[in-house]
């Protein structure tokens, strides 16, 4: 066998198998179009081989013709591949000239099966022999064809396109072998057209044999590709030790991780997050799954909240309760994130679970005990406005008796006046709601219930507080001046704790000013927004506070009063911190005392 | 003299209380002038006008006490009575130490206020027609010339005619003339009934 033989068939075998392994690949991996663009290439560069093997081989000039012009068919394969690839591969080149070297390598194509006997010739008059590899081959002389300049002017911009690219890899800097492998490609195509230029034009009598210089642009290509795999795999060994080293982390805070793939909706979750939600090791686990876990009263907030997070972006940050299939149920806290692809669709929801019961349990022992003792305080600070209520009952009371006894004896007349018997039931009717809406009021102060978290109204509450304490601010002969600025926001709260706070507040500010000749009894309560929050104040002109004694206030069992108990205060702030809030107390410069309650207010999120 | 019926004043800050007491009021039969604030009735409490003061104890501004206080200060005798929203024990001591009619609680029974209202009128009526007795008698006093006052002064000491005699330095006979005259403006018969009444207007001063 001939060594030329030999060579060529070892090019295309080179490539073939190249092709193979990147097809292959790229049948894994349908995103790898760089792989598929290779795989053409080599396929092309196969090709080539080939038709140049047919070439030096040929005997007759019309077989040479028809060698070159089917010759020209791998080699569009491989031009248009290669620009293919330098724009997914390197990420760069100016589109426009990758169309354009595209365009005229087409139209070369095509004038090649125009022209007869191909795009190069206009005629080939003879072969001569000439010694190649210690063999005797073939090249042709003839006319050569001016439209063949087409083909040259396509490679010349292939020149063009891949300096472009070339410099623009270099520029970036990310990867320097990139560059070198754009280099390459300049290097070749430019060495082939050489070749091309001296021989078609007849400067030069050698056999054409483009495939060695797109096999030497393969071969950089190819070891530039194994790189990646190389690289994958490094990343790959590191994943899996950072996987582990996460894995330990998770497990031994007794954390449960887990993700969640939006476009197959398959739930992948580490062994701890299966434990955690009562999940079996290899069950299959999909959104729905945790759903069904999930106590009845969180279902609907949480997939609003995951809806939430997975549309906006915004994290999932919240507690919420499991029921286990032994029946019981658990505390969990969980965070996720989305993240979403450049476009914006949402990929997956992934986040960490911890089972927080023991913590949640102990936090409503503590509620728990916090409002039997608010209770406890409120009673006490109610039967303080006891008098004041009993007269605010009689008022009413004494009201219905009187027009009852007045009707009675309008009743004893012989005709007796009916519209003004109409207007005592009229009143009686009123006199009878006020005196219900006092009893409401104190019972909604006294009832034994649960704190309740809501929207409250701070300018409501507060009217409601005045209106309780009138009686008794009146009944002391204290002014009470009620600033309560419009708009003010929401905060989150227990509108009776609140209220017994403010209550609280009010009456030892009466108490303070117990001794001030009724002319200088003012009190103040004022209500006001200040940033993020509400701020409530209340106001005396009493006796005041010695500076050193205004944290003291708040201690428990600490009382300037010969009769408090000396928890008012303390529960009071007790109360307000419970609030996310703060109490504290200043010295008034004219004298007497100011307790303000600052509250956050609250967002537009209810929950 | 032709005196205007009594007229019951109701004084309280609660317009629906108001309005009730004064149906009731009426009902049985009283006068009734009605006023949501103490500032009202003092600026018009119509001193002349017999009758009584119904006063609620609590009510912003002046209380009831205030203008208990303010009618004495005034020298307005209307008797005062208290209506409270509960029994409040030193504030109704003080009330009644001042001299209130009576001290009664809002949800009080019918016969209880009106009998309190009876009484104070019964009071007002007494006391005004003592008044007006009093004012009377003192007018006759004042009828006396200085000189039968000196002599009156000094027969209400029980002296005899001749030692007043010889202190004025005047003729027991004179001092028998004035004592005449003395007993015949007074309409007095005796030397008792003279000192009685003297006491009762005060003695005359200067």
């Amino acid at each position: 066998m001939s060594w030329v033989t030999v060579i060529w068939s070892m090019i295309a075998a080179v490539c073939l198998t190249l092709a193979t392994m990147q097809v292959l690949v790229w049948l894994k991996q349908r995103t790898a179009s760089a792989s598929l663009l290779f795989a053409l290439m080599a396929v092309g560069t196969a090709g080539l081989a080939a038709c140049e093997l047919w070439m030096l081989r040929t005997q007759t000039a019309e077989e040479f013709g028809a060698a070159i012009r089917w010759g020209h068919v791998p080699y569009w394969v491989i031009i248009v591949s290669l620009v293919g690839f330098v724009r997914t591969y390197l990420r760069t080149g100016r589109p426009w000239l990758g169309w354009t070297v595209c365009g005229a390598r087409t139209l070369s194509l095509i004038l090649d099966f125009v022209f007869s006997p191909n795009l190069n010739y206009r005629e080939i008059t003879a072969l001569r022999h000439v010694s190649f590899f210690g063999e005797s081959v073939s090249i042709a002389e003839g006319v050569p064809n001016p439209w063949m300049l087409v083909g040259q002017l396509s490679l010349l911009l292939l020149v063009i396109f891949a300096v472009d690219a070339t410099l623009a890899v270099w520029r970036r800097g990310d990867r320097r072998s990139l560059a070198v492998l754009g280099g390459t490609i300049v290097l070749f195509v430019m060495g082939s057209i050489g070749q091309f230029v001296l021989t078609f034009w007849g400067f030069s009598h050698k056999p054409l044999t483009p495939s060695l210089f797109f096999l030497a642009i393969i071969a950089v290509m190819s070891y530039e590709m194994s790189q990646d795999v190389l690289r994958a795999a490094q990343l790959s060994a590191d994943l899996r030790e950072s996987e582990e080293r996460l894995d330990l982390a998770a497990d031994s805070a007794g954390v449960g991780l887990w993700s969640w793939d939006l476009k197959t909706n398959v739930l992948w979750a580490t062994e701890r997050a299966r434990l955690l939600y009562g999940f079996s090791p290899d069950e299959p686990l999909r959104f729905e799954n945790i759903l069904s876990q999930l106590y009845s009263d969180d279902r609907d907030w949480v997939v609003q909240a995951s809806q939430k997070c997975i549309r906006e972006g915004v994290d999932f940050r919240h507690d919420y309760r499991i029921r286990l299939p032994d029946g019981s149920v658990r505390w969990f806290k969980v965070l996720a994130k989305s993240s979403f692809e450049p476009s914006g669709v949402p990929v997956r929801m992934s986040g960490v679970s911890l089972d927080i019961t023991g913590r949640k349990l102990a936090e409503q022992e503590i509620e728990r005990q916090r409002n039997e003792l608010a209770h406890v305080a409120r009673i006490s600070t109610i039967s303080q406005l006891a008098s004041s209520l009993a007269h605010e009952l009689n008022q009413p009371l004494g009201a219905i008796l009187r027009n009852a006894e007045a009707g009675e004896q309008f009743l004893q007349e012989p005709s007796p006046d009916l519209d003004e018997l109409r207007a005592i039931l009229a009143d009686i009717r009123k006199d009878d709601q006020r005196a219900g809406a006092v009893i409401d009021r104190m019972r909604g102060l006294m009832k034994q219930r649960k704190a309740e978290r809501r929207r409250v109204d701070l300018c409501l509450l507060a009217g409601d507080v005045v209106t309780l304490v009138r009686p008794a601010v009146e009944r002391r002969q204290v002014r009470l001046a009620v600033e309560i600025a419009p708009a003010l926001p929401p905060v989150h709260g227990d509108p009776v704790q609140l209220q017994q706070v403010l209550i609280n507040l009010l009456l030892n500010a009466m108490d303070a000013l117990g001794d001030n000749p009724p002319a200088r009894r003012r009190a103040a309560l004022r209500v006001r927004p200040v940033s993020a929050t509400v701020e409530v104040a209340v106001s005396d002109t009493g006796h005041g506070i010695a500076a050193d004694q205004l944290l003291r206030v708040f201690e428990p069992f600490y009382s300037s009063k010969p009769k408090g108990l000396g928890v008012g205060l303390a529960i009071s702030r007790d109360i307000i911190v419970a609030h996310g809030g703060r109490l504290w107390a200043e010295c008034n410069e004219d004298g007497g005392a100011t307790f303000t309650i600052s509250l956050p207010a609250a967002g537009g999120d209810a929950t | 003299m032709n005196a205007p019926a009594p007229l019951v004043r109701v004084v309280d800050d609660d317009a629906s209380f108001l309005r009730a007491v004064a149906r009731m009021l009426r009902a049985s039969g009283f006068a009734v002038k009605t006023f949501t604030s103490s500032a009202e009735f003092l600026a018009r409490p119509e001193r002349e006008v017999p009758g009584c003061v119904l006063v609620d104890l609590q009510m912003p501004g002046l209380s009831g006490l205030d203008v208990q206080e303010a009618l004495a200060r005034e020298g307005c005798a209307l008797p005062v009575v208290f209506l409270s929203g509960h029994g409040d024990i030193p504030t109704s001591v003080q009330a009644m130490r001042r001299g209130a009619e009576d001290f009664l609680t809002k949800r009080a029974p019918k016969e209880e206020v009106l009998d309190a209202v009876r009484r104070a009128l019964d009071r007002d009526a007494r006391e005004r027609a003592e008044r007006t007795r009093l004012e009377a008698l003192r007018a006759r006093f004042t009828a006396l010339t200085p000189r039968e006052r000196e002599v009156l002064r000094h027969v209400v000491q029980g002296r005899p005619n001749k030692q007043i005699a010889c202190d004025l330095g005047i003729h027991e006979r004179t001092v028998k003339l004035h004592r005449t005259a003395i007993t015949t403006k007074l309409d007095v018969h005796s030397a008792a009934e003279l000192t009685r009444l003297w006491l009762e207007v005060g003695g005359l001063e200067g």
